[in-house]
């Protein structure tokens, strides 16, 4: 390989590495050792929020949906089969969660139907639920996806201006991104000390070719 | 010192650092052992390195939100689709649901007022909940058989609906703690809003058993038919639980009229209705004409498919009592207490009638033999008079 293409490629290598460095070390500060990510949204339109199960059953760990209300008023979380959920919502107003957004760490709310809510806390087709005043809490286990999530006041009061935060930990992410890290580290160290034994190379060849030029002299 | 005597005494410190290291270190060591070139070695080991570190560069580069590598790195995936072949409910939901409507009808039937009349809403509906309120306002005539049968501390749950589709039921059985016969109770619920609640509660009729389910979760899915909740597939039995149903209640009407190769085989149940009314014809001859008519309440029929295949089918038929009373007679019923607790009525001159609920649970087969009674109960509802 020529030594300039080399160069290159060692340049390009080290700036990977350190990008990798601090994109991992920056996760890793994120992340912390328990490996938690935590997306909020606050919704302000009248209505229920739903958590639909794209994103509470997108990843196979726990996950803990948080719901607080600036008013302090009641609020009930509550977990059922999504056709279910769909079904009794059907013409409520909702703002239902459809993304989130890392690392801004933001939840994408997306408002639809005019109705009226519905008390739904007598239904029988809820498997979890939490309700307490001004906020509550709520940890989803995946082993009945698909499931959706319903945040009401739980009576037909409309909520809003309510804060939802789910939060997501698994300490292989922690350590994901740890090795992230420690690779381009390890790629960053490879490459720069290539290109200054190539760099030693280059200025001991000048040096032989002084000397050969004086003996010659 | 010229340009020239740095850069010379530089290279010579160099070379002889090189050759300390190549004289000392453990690479030097290495190559000699496997019997390699120190260089070569070093380009050995380096250019694996790289190959790793490359291969990881390219997993981690991939990585990047949006693209499939960070999804499979991430453990995201799609949530997986409903299953249609599974029962909505946990084991543990449907027991709490067992629990709470059994607990507010025992609570129904014990006390009184407005509380109570609160607690039998919240646990029956449709003819269950007109059974409970005749149950409840014939109290003081009747024996008060149904309290004892629902202090059942531990229901058994026995099955629940399979897939999304509404109504659903649950079907479980008791027994009373003072002994008896088994009851069998279907609860359903009509749509997604609308809680379970107990639409019968049936004595079974000895020696009849119940044989398995599909498991609690699974859930056992509805068999189709024309009088009640409509499943996906066929009925597949040696009768549907509709023309059962409507010919059972022709057969037990007075005055009889026989059903030709009945599906079912004759029970101890109707026997006693067909005698109660020839005897309650008899002893009203002399002054009104008594008919009885017995009909299947509109969708009130779930049938409820077994593992071996046979079907559970519960129905309620609605029987009624007419009286004509003839010229000139009038029919003092002070001593029919029922009928005055329904009616309020003490003398009739003219008709009469009395509406009685039966509950009806029949095991009926998949391919060959007759639908057999497996419970059955009957309570008076309402009755009028003038």
């Amino acid at each position: 390989m020529p030594a300039s293409t080399r160069r290159a490629l060692g340049a390009v290598l080290a700036a990977l590495g350190i990008v990798l460095v601090f994109v991992g070390a920056w996760i890793v500060v994120e992340l912390g050792p328990s490996g938690e990510a935590q997306f909020r949204a606050t919704s302000k339109a009248p209505g229920a929020i739903v958590v639909t199960s794209d994103v509470l059953n997108a990843v196979d760990v726990p996950a803990r949906v948080t719901a607080t209300r600036a008013d302090g008023g009641a609020v009930l979380l509550a977990v059922a089969p999504s056709p279910d959920a769909r079904a009794i919502l059907a013409t409520s107003a909702v703002s239902s969660v459809s993304g989130v957004r890392y690392p801004a760490g933001a939840l994408d709310l997306h408002a639809s139907g005019a109705g009226a809510l519905s008390d739904i806390s007598n239904a029988d087709i809820w498997r979890l639920s939490a309700k307490g005043a001004g906020s509550a809490a709520l940890e989803v286990d995946q082993g009945r996806a698909p499931e959706t999530l319903v945040v009401t006041s739980g009576d037909s009061t409309a909520l809003s201006n309510v804060t939802v935060t789910m939060t997501w930990a698994d300490r292989a992410w922690f350590f994901e991104a740890l090795a992230m890290a420690m690779i381009g580290a390890v790629l960053a160290v490879f490459a720069l000390t290539d290109l200054w034994q190539g760099r030693v190379i280059t200025v001991a060849g000048d040096v032989a070719k002084t000397n050969t030029l004086e003996t010659t002299k | 010192m010229t340009r020239h005597d740095l850069i010379t005494k530089s290279a010579a410190a160099l070379r002889r650092r090189r050759d300390d290291l190549m004289r000392r270190d453990l690479t030097t060591s290495a190559a000699v052992t496997l019997r390699l070139r120190r260089d070569d070695l070093i380009r050995i080991v380096r250019g694996i390195l790289v190959s790793i570190v490359a291969v990881v560069c390219v997993f981690m580069i991939t990585s990047v939100p949006g693209w499939a590598a960070t999804h499979a790195l991430l453990g995201i995936h799609q949530a997986p689709e409903a299953k249609t072949n599974s029962a909505p409910l946990t084991v543990d939901q449907a027991k709490k649901i067992l629990a709470r409507a059994f607990t507010a009808a025992y609570l129904g039937e014990t006390t009184t007022g407005a509380a109570a009349r609160a607690d039998l809403r919240a646990a029956y509906t449709r003819e269950g909940l007109r059974a409970a309120e005749g149950r409840v306002k014939l109290a003081s005539v009747e024996p008060a058989v149904a309290p004892s049968l629902l202090v059942a501390p531990h229901p058994t749950l026995l099955a629940v609906s399979r897939g999304f589709g509404f109504p659903r039921f649950i079907v479980a059985q008791t027994l009373a703690s003072g002994g008896g016969l088994p009851i069998l109770h279907l609860l359903t619920s009509p749509d997604a809003g609308t809680p379970y609640k107990i639409s019968m509660s049936v004595e079974m009729v000895p020696p009849a058993t119940v044989t398995p389910f599909d498991s609690l979760k699974a859930g056992s899915p509805l068999v189709a038919n024309g009088a009640g909740p409509r499943a996906t597939n066929g009925t597949g039995l040696v009768v549907a639980p509709a023309t059962l149903l409507k010919l059972y209640a022709a057969q037990m009407a007075f005055p009889a009229k026989p059903v030709p190769k009945p599906p079912f085989a004759a029970d101890s149940f109707a026997s006693q209705i067909q005698v109660g009314a020839a005897g309650v014809a008899d002893a009203v001859g002399s002054q009104a004409d008594f008919v009885q008519v017995h009909k299947v309440v509109p969708d009130s029929v779930y049938a409820v498919r077994q593992a071996s295949g046979d079907a559970l089918v519960f129905g309620v038929l609605e029987r009624k009592d007419s009286f004509r009373v003839k010229p000139g007679e009038n029919v003092n019923t002070d001593a029919n207490k029922e009928f005055v607790l329904l009616s309020g009525k003490k003398m009739i001159t003219t008709a009469a009638s009395i509406t009685t609920l039966e509950f009806v649970v029949f095991a009926v087969p998949r391919s060959t033999g007759q639908a057999t009674l497996v419970a059955a109960r009957e309570q008076a509802v309402s009755g009028s008079g003038y």
